[in-house]
């Protein structure tokens, strides 16, 4: 039977779901820990917000035709979404970046008058360059680093691979930007490269997506811009309490996306850990912590770890996850039904992934072996949009079960399945 | 009766209840005086950690190694003469049930002591249910021994008794987000006074199925005195035969409990029940960890004839353990008739 222990300490919401029975001499303690806050959770004082909108300006823009039309149409729609009082800027990004708006590159309060400045600011806006987004993360760093009080959220478009840097110029800007902003990416049309867009977005707390249609930018722009305006709460962390002799094996973010939190482990004091969470709107995601402890005997009961909330320095929520030792099997064996079907979703994104990448490689073995592992777990789980998404890359017959790479794959087929490998369907608690 | 247990709880000295002042310094001996199993851990007092010696806790757990600090197996205590255990058992990791039993001390040649004894056994399905046992016997013993002060009879001291029980395993789940997860446990309780034509008055109610036993030294009328709510129960009173498959898989589902997503009222006027008698004999208050073991009620007898409350309590605890001590057991055991 799995148990839920719930606390809510100050408003956020910690809940604990796994099976606290393990057999004699087990150490692994699973659990999925969910965080929520809820939609009256006090912000003393919401912090002042600083909006960046990064829009490709290379000349691959200028084909197909619309495309750049649509982009710039886009970045008016995510302006719109701007609730006044909020900071924002618009930055050209080539080799370089370059302010768009306002045009001294100091951002300025929205209000009717800046955002309408900034739309005619952003329809002269003319494409030529290469790309180089490193540059454009040292642009949004720097404006960063001069509100050192403001929450800043970027939004990054290209349609393009990186070039001229390095890709090890681009971790190191990536490395840098860590902790000093959040980012959401969109990749436009299919010449760009997924893994790169994947390694900004996941470093720097945000999402990744493919926007094939450069006709369906404007409306993705908006919705994201909603998101961030929604997000009021400043960055929260999770503080991880571990007894003695304990290991964390991993901390991971499992819903909405799968995100691997273990290595931004920062220690936080004796036995603890720090986690960043980035800025919260009024949300749930759910925590997949796996913690090797030392066995106790049985009938024995410790507390195998303590999950802090922590914002502004302040607890403001906690959960315990218990770990009690029986020589019941029928106790000890069975599996929290979240921490198997989370467990399924993270393993999916790893082989899908996979998968992909043996392709790219001509290796058909290995591509074939794990694509057909994913669409596996994606069908056990329920998540009919990854089945729906792989069977554009694989067949499956139905009779034999046999997987089959196909031979034409649409490459914005394959983009998709890749930049959305990582999004999980969401398993609820049973009431 | 044996009153050697009862001390002043200024200096330490000996008191009897009808003791106004304590013999050895004086200090007024408290009328009313209650005591109750398990007795509460204070985080301060407990002691270093017995797996890595460090001092501190955190919600019970140790900050250090994360052990769940060490509850005793057994809890035990005496009321002048009524002894109550609590054991945790073999196969539960921790004890979930509680008791309390007070006296009112009989004024010097005027009326003779109150017992009030009242036994809870946390429903494991519930969080936190040790939490509810614990607060609803011992609000139930002082509704009980309030009562008995103002000269209530025994049967409105039970039913006050019940009503702050209700409550106050309530508000032990007050608080949580999801009401099924309410902490909530049975109820037993026992009200005796003695009467002044010699004999004793005996009232009893219930919720859920912890039972009393009236056990007099005659051995063909031992009897239960309560009736459980629990799905066995309700089908047998339906005319189900009693060894069915049916009652057997339905023996320790309740029907009613004390708890935040109880009924507001989860008892009725037929819960409590008053017996008169002049017989000697032995009340047994007690969990289903206990009776499991011994479901008749002569087997509940043999242990309590011929003996006092202390060693008949554990012999009784000891029995459940050694059958299997499959849940937790709590006992409290109260001689009537025949005091000193």
């Amino acid at each position: 039977m799995s148990s839920t222990g719930q606390h809510t300490v100050s408003g956020i919401a910690v809940d604990v779901d796994h099976n606290p029975y393990l057999a004699e001499g087990a150490r692994t303690v699973d659990a999925i820990v969910t965080i929520a806050v809820p939609s009256d959770m006090a912000v003393d004082k919401p912090p002042q917000r600083l909006e960046a909108i990064v829009i490709d300006c290379s000349t691959s823009m200028l084909s197909p035709k619309d495309k750049f039309e649509e982009a710039k149409r886009a970045t008016v729609a995510a302006v719109d979404e701007i609730v006044d009082g909020t900071l924002f800027t618009i930055i050209a990004g080539t080799e370089k970046a370059a302010a768009v708006y306002p045009p001294d590159g100091r951002p300025v309060q929205a209000s009717e008058a800046t955002r309408a400045a900034a739309a005619h600011a952003i329809d002269g806006l003319q494409p030529g360059g290469e790309t180089a987004m490193g540059s454009w993360l040292a642009h949004v760093r720097r404006i960063a680093g001069r509100h050192p009080d403001a929450l800043t959220h970027a939004i990054l478009l290209t349609d393009g691979k990186d070039e001229h840097e390095t890709a090890e110029e681009l971790g190191e800007e990536i490395g840098l930007s860590e902790g000093e902003f959040t980012c959401d990416c969109r990749g436009v049309g299919t010449d760009w490269r997924v893994e790169e867009l994947r390694a900004i977005s996941s470093a720097l707390l945000g999402t990744v997506d493919i926007i094939a249609d450069p006709a369906d930018l404007a409306d993705d722009f908006a919705a994201m811009m909603r998101t961030s305006m929604g997000r009021s709460i400043p960055d929260l962390t999770l503080r991880l309490w571990t007894p003695v002799g304990a290991r964390v094996a991993f901390v991971k973010q499992v819903a909405p996306t799968v995100e691997d939190l273990t290595h931004r482990r920062v220690d936080a004091g004796y036995q603890c850990g720090d986690y960043p969470l980035g800025p919260w709107g009024t949300e749930e995601r759910d925590y997949h912590i796996q913690v090797d402890v030392e066995p106790a005997a049985a009938g024995r009961e410790k507390l195998a770890a303590r999950v802090h909330v922590v914002g502004g320095g302040e607890t403001l929520g906690e959960g315990l996850v218990t770990a009690r030792w029986t020589t019941d099997t029928a106790r000890s064996a069975r599996i929290s039904r979240r921490v198997a079907h989370y467990t399924g979703q993270a393993e999916y994104a790893q082989a899908v992934q996979d998968g992909l990448a043996a392709r790219r490689d001509g290796d058909v073995v290995t591509a074939t072996a794990k694509l057909g592992r994913a669409r596996k777990l994606a069908e056990e789980s329920g998540n009919d949009e990854a089945v729906k998404r792989l069977d554009a890359v694989i067949e499956v017959d139905k009779h034999t079960g046999t997987a089959r790479l196909r031979r034409d794959v649409a490459a914005a087929d394959e983009m998709a399945l890749d930049a959305r490998s990582t999004r999980t369907a969401r398993l609820r608690k049973e009431a | 009766m044996s009153y050697a247990e009862a001390r002043c709880v200024q200096c330490g000295a000996p008191v009897v209840p009808a003791d106004r002042f304590c013999e050895g310094c004086g200090t007024a001996v408290p009328r009313v005086r209650r005591v109750a199993v398990p007795a509460r851990a204070v985080d301060g007092s407990a002691g270093p950690c017995a797996d890595c010696g460090n001092q501190t806790y955190a919600e019970g757990y140790c900050t250090v190694c994360g052990h769940r600090r060490a509850q005793p197996d057994r809890d035990q205590t005496y009321l002048d003469g009524v002894a109550l255990i609590t054991d945790r058992g073999l196969e539960h990791a921790r004890n979930e049930d509680a008791a309390a039993a007070g006296i009112v001390a009989g004024r010097m040649g005027e009326r003779p002591q109150a017992i009030a004894v009242a036994v809870c056994d946390g429903v494991s399905t519930s969080a936190a249910a040790d939490i509810a046992a614990v607060a609803a016997s011992t609000a139930g013993v002082d509704a009980m021994l309030i009562a008995l002060t103002e000269a209530l009879d025994p049967r409105s001291a039970v039913l006050a008794g019940l009503a702050d029980a209700a409550k106050a395993a309530a508000a032990a789940g007050s608080g949580r987000v999801d009401p099924s997860l309410s902490p909530s446990c049975t109820y037993a309780a026992a009200v005796v006074v003695p009467t002044a034509a010699g004999e004793v008055q005996i009232a009893i109610g219930n919720v859920g199925d912890s039972r009393v036993y009236w056990l007099p030294e005659s051995p063909t009328s031992a009897r239960c005195l309560t009736v459980d709510d629990s799905v066995a129960q309700a089908l047998i009173t339906a005319g189900v035969a009693a060894d069915s498959q049916a009652v057997r898989a339905g023996a320790h589902t309740l029907t009613r409990w004390l708890g935040a997503d109880a009924e507001p009222v989860p008892w009725s006027e037929a819960s409590v029940h008053t017996i008169t008698t002049a017989e000697r004999g032995t009340l047994v208050v007690c969990t289903d960890g206990l009776w499991n073991y011994l479901p008749e009620p002569n087997d509940i007898a043999q242990f309590c004839a011929g003996t006092d409350a202390t060693a008949a309590a554990r012999a009784l605890v000891d029995h459940a353990v050694r059958a299997g001590g499959e849940d937790n057991i709590t006992v409290a055991v109260i001689p009537i008739g025949g005091s000193s």
